[in-house]
């Protein structure tokens, strides 16, 4: 939609609440606990290798999603395409990764 | 204003051609420089047809055999038929939209160049002796270092890789422009069909483009730096080449074949003088056959072995592309219904797109199930397939939005009666050519193999086939005359040439002047201007009052970046790395320029625009 | 329609960077360049996925990856990550300074991890992961270095903006390149997450 411009766009008389600092160290924190899991989980070298690997995908995709939805902004609204963009990526990877691991050798 | 009077060079003559960034001219170069490589894949198809015409012709040896149909594949693919409808969006889209420019008119002026000297790179390869000779699939381990010494196939990777990058930004920019840029009222369902068939074009450019980025990345090091991708010997893998380019690969047909679709809904639509059938399952079946069209790669790649379950799933996934294609074919024929259809030559190539189409299609869907498709694999079966879907679906679809919108684009009329002697040669000369090569396939000729032996029921049909091709070339050069003819008519052509036009660009003069919308139309429905007319207006209501207009200057910058990266490519493929490196900083360089000093453009005064600035 | 509402003076828009329609093209065309990218990694990934058992003769995962060298990369750059972010904040409430500092802190941690790349990159040489040993070593060169040549580029770019606010100041031209730089090397940081998974963890792993 042409609006859609306006949405996007700030009005420059409207002031903005500021997003303080808490938002971005809660999502630091947050991406910082989801490595350490997953490198916790490697280190430790115990636990069955399949439980191993789903544990990482896990923690990988939490953080991406952390990163995406604030550092990145992809919630804030006007990101429609941006995410749509991101998305559609996401499943051409996600059909190459099947690929790379069921049809390459055999 | 006195503010904004930054005093900008305009160029005149060569140099404006060379900096320009308008997307008006940017089209015509395109159009030009496709024009140009599709004369080159036809001279070739020529001479493949030529030798092929008797059994154990000797007319071209295996080697030259072999480089031909590589470069023509290659030529026709990434030179010819993508450029020429990277014409039409850049000489189309942004009048549809009701919009001055392209979101970004200088990254269109870099895609032109990269695509340029990517085609360039690849032709020079005729005059260093060193061809492409692995096919335009450059499979391995036949491209690989071991097979294919010598430079050829790095005129291939370097090439692509170069107008690889141009096309992705040329997707990038036309999505951007079609989200951002629309005017007032345009909402998505408002959209011309040619502008929603654009944008799922150009989405399907951004997503598959990089897959063939990395493909050739992998392959140049194999080539270039000894790595082992594809090296069996070290672990490598050739399927995995397969795989990378037919992801690639096969939404790159529906990137060729997509814009064709938007042509014809609207050329069908305006000749008929209807609304077009059904237009929001249009929409609709447009998206699902972009997204399907990346999850059906492995049809391309039956026979390499990919077991009962791949097979299975990619022949049903391949079969369901056919509902949506079916959807849109029932949606033309029932536009025309009940038309009063005009034949013009526009309406004409439009017209024997559907039932030619629909033969492509079909011999789709047989090489869909995939035990068939062990018979036909790498026969002419094959051949005569994809030349049906890509030269009677692309091509016409191209010839058709050519002569529909030569007058917006140079504001001549192209000549009827050529127009309609273009037609009836080409067509008659495409169905001559091709229709023949279904059978060829299915006794058994196989593709890519430069003669054959008498007696096994060729003969005949290949000398059948070659002058079918001659009669194409015959079709090809009446268009040129077409073209030279109409240039030398100096009569100026009205605003709507057809009359029936329906969308935005009918609603400004042939040719626009260089800042298309003097206001910004207010769009009040799909079929925008149609609706108007039906109204009694003459002109579409402004959404803005006169006013100063901005314009982006034009810069030399992507030429300079595209020569860089052209000196890059050859100094990396001869091992002069002095060349190579010197290349690079030739367009890191014009980056960093491009990124320091600011482009503040410069504005046309309401005063200027009464003396009609044109393009 | 053009950078006429808000121009280079008077009062910054909340939100600079989207002041204009050239502005609001720039980062909606930067997202549609990161889709790509997303492919473009995607891919590097499915080759390295379907070539990382290929090791041949050379070391293997396993014997290669040092864990501690790694998780201290990937704080790096997730430290540099907040910086970048604290730099649009910044951005946002026109603290140039304070924007400027940020900036350069991203680009040193940025420094920091290419540097810690290469000295891994040179051990792993110097332990025969050459990049023609096997498809493995092939396709983990490439990857990584793919990423690496990201970051690098990165620092570079960052650091030509620095200049640039210095000479420019910050105004609705330059804001947009500073908020699309500041997206980029978020990304450079997600595609990171996922190098140290499938690449580092899953090789130890095995």
């Amino acid at each position: 939609m042409a609006n859609d411009h306006s949405a996007a766009s700030s009005d420059p008389r409207r002031r903005h609440r500021h997003e303080g600092p808490q938002k971005h160290v809660v999502a630091f924190v947050l991406s910082l606990v989801l490595t350490i899991i997953a490198f916790a989980a490697v280190s430790a070298g115990e636990i069955n290798t399949t439980f191993t690997y789903i544990i990482l995908v896990g923690m990988a995709v939490l953080q991406v999603f952390v990163q995406l939805a604030f550092w990145m902004h992809l919630k804030d609204r006007g990101h429609l395409f941006a995410t749509m963009g991101i998305i559609f990526g996401i499943i051409v990877v996600f059909t190459m990764v099947i690929m790379a691991l069921y049809w390459v050798w055999w | 204003m006195a503010a904004h009077a930054h005093t900008v060079k305009r160029y005149r003559g060569l140099m404006d051609w060379l900096t320009t960034v308008d997307h008006k001219k940017i089209g015509i170069l395109y159009l030009i420089a496709g024009g140009f490589f599709f004369l080159i894949g036809g001279l070739e198809a020529i001479l493949i047809r030529i030798q092929l015409i008797k059994p154990m012709n000797d007319f071209v040896g295996a080697d030259t055999f072999n480089q031909l149909i590589t470069m023509h594949g290659t030529t026709m693919i990434f030179l010819a038929a993508m450029p020429m409808l990277f014409a039409l969006m850049n000489a189309v889209i942004p009048l549809q939209i009701g919009a001055r420019d392209v979101a970004f008119p200088f990254l269109n002026s870099l895609g032109f160049w990269t695509f340029f000297a990517g085609g360039v790179l690849l032709n020079i390869s005729w005059f260093a002796g060193d061809i492409p000779d692995a096919g335009w699939t450059s499979y391995v381990p036949l491209a690989g270092p071991m097979y294919a010494g010598g430079h050829g196939v790095d005129y291939y990777l370097m090439g692509l890789q170069i107008a690889g990058i141009g096309t992705l930004i040329g997707g990038i920019n036309f999505m951007a422009t079609i989200i951002n840029m629309r005017a007032p009222g345009m909402s998505f369902m408002r959209m011309p069909m040619f502008t929603w068939a654009i944008f799922i074009t150009s989405a399907l450019i951004v997503f598959a483009f990089p897959v063939l980025t990395v493909g050739l990345v992998a392959l140049t090091f194999d080539r270039l730096f000894q790595a082992n991708f594809f090296e069996t010997g070290n672990g490598g893998n050739a399927v995995l080449w397969e795989h990378i380019f037919w992801v690639f690969g096969h939404p790159e047909v529906y990137i060729l074949i997509l814009p064709a679709f938007g042509v014809i809904s609207e050329v069908v639509s305006t000749f008929s003088r209807k609304r077009l059938f059904g237009y929001s399952s249009m929409v609709f079946a447009t998206v699902l056959i972009a997204f399907l069209g990346f999850m059906v790669w492995a049809h391309h790649m039956f026979t390499t072995g990919l077991g009962p379950v791949a097979n299975g799933l990619f022949s049903i996934a391949t079969m369901l592309i056919a509902v949506p294609t079916g959807v849109k074919i029932f949606n033309w024929l029932f536009t025309l219904w009940g038309g009063s259809i005009s034949f013009t030559s526009a309406s004409l190539f439009a017209i024997g797109f559907i039932p030619t189409f629909v033969m492509g299609g079909v011999t789709g869907v047989m090489l869909a199930v995939a035990p068939a498709d062990f018979q036909y694999h790498d026969t002419y079966f094959v051949v005569a397939h994809f030349h049906y879907v890509i030269v009677g679906g692309l091509i016409f679809g191209i010839f058709s939005g050519l002569h529909y919108w030569w007058p917006k684009m140079f504001g001549r009329v192209l000549n009827e009666k050529l127009g309609k002697a273009t037609f009836w040669t080409f067509f008659i000369g495409f169905h001559m050519t091709f229709f023949i090569q279904h059978f060829l396939g299915l006794i058994g000729m196989p593709r890519r193999v430069w003669t054959y032996l008498p007696g096994q029921d060729f003969d005949t049909m290949n000398a059948v086939s070659t002058v079918g091709a001659f009669l194409m070339g015959i079709g090809t050069i009446l268009f040129i005359v077409n073209v030279i003819v109409s240039a030398a008519n100096k009569k100026p052509v009205a605003d709507d040439p057809w009359e029936d036009g329906r969308s935005l660009e009918w609603s400004i003069p042939s040719p626009p002047p260089e800042y298309n919308f003097k206001q910004l139309p207010l769009v009040r429905s799909y079929d925008a201007w149609w609706n108007e007319k039906q109204k009694g207006n003459t002109e579409m209501p402004p959404a803005e009052p006169v006013g100063p207009i901005h314009m982006p200057s034009p810069s030399i910058l992507p030429l300079v970046m595209s020569i860089g990266l052209f000196a890059a490519a050859l100094g990396f493929m001869y091992d002069h790395l002095i060349v190579a490196i010197g290349g690079l900083v030739v367009t890191f360089g014009s980056m960093f320029l491009r990124s320091v000093f600011d482009d503040h453009g410069f504005h046309i005064e309401p005063e200027e625009q009464e003396k009609g600035v044109h393009a | 329609m053009s950078a006429h509402d808000h121009h280079l003076d008077g009062h910054l828009p909340h939100e600079p960077e989207k002041a204009t329609l050239e502005g609001r093209n720039k980062i909606l065309g930067f997202w549609l360049f990161l889709g790509a990218e997303t492919v473009l990694f995607g891919t590097l990934f499915a080759a390295f996925i379907a070539l990382r058992h290929q090791v041949l003769d050379g070391p293997t995962a396993d014997h290669l990856f040092e864990l501690p060298m790694v998780f201290a990369a990937t704080m790096i750059l997730l430290v540099s990550s907040l910086a970048s972010v604290f730099a649009v904040q910044a951005l946002h409430q026109h603290k140039v300074k304070a924007m400027i500092v940020w900036l350069i802190i991203t680009i040193l941690l940025g420094l920091s991890f290419l540097g810690l790349e290469i000295y891994e990159f040179n051990t792993y040489v110097s332990e025969g992961h050459k990049l023609t040993t096997s498809a493995f070593s092939s396709s983990f060169y490439t990857l990584v270095g793919f990423h690496g040549a990201h970051v690098a580029f990165g620092v570079l770019w960052i650091g030509l903006l620095i200049a640039q606010i210095f000479k420019k100041g910050l105004t609705v031209v330059t804001a947009p390149k500073i908020y699309v730089s500041a997206i980029y090397w978020h990304f450079i940081d997600v595609v990171w997450v996922f190098i140290f998974t499938v690449v580092y963890l899953m090789g130890k792993v095995g």
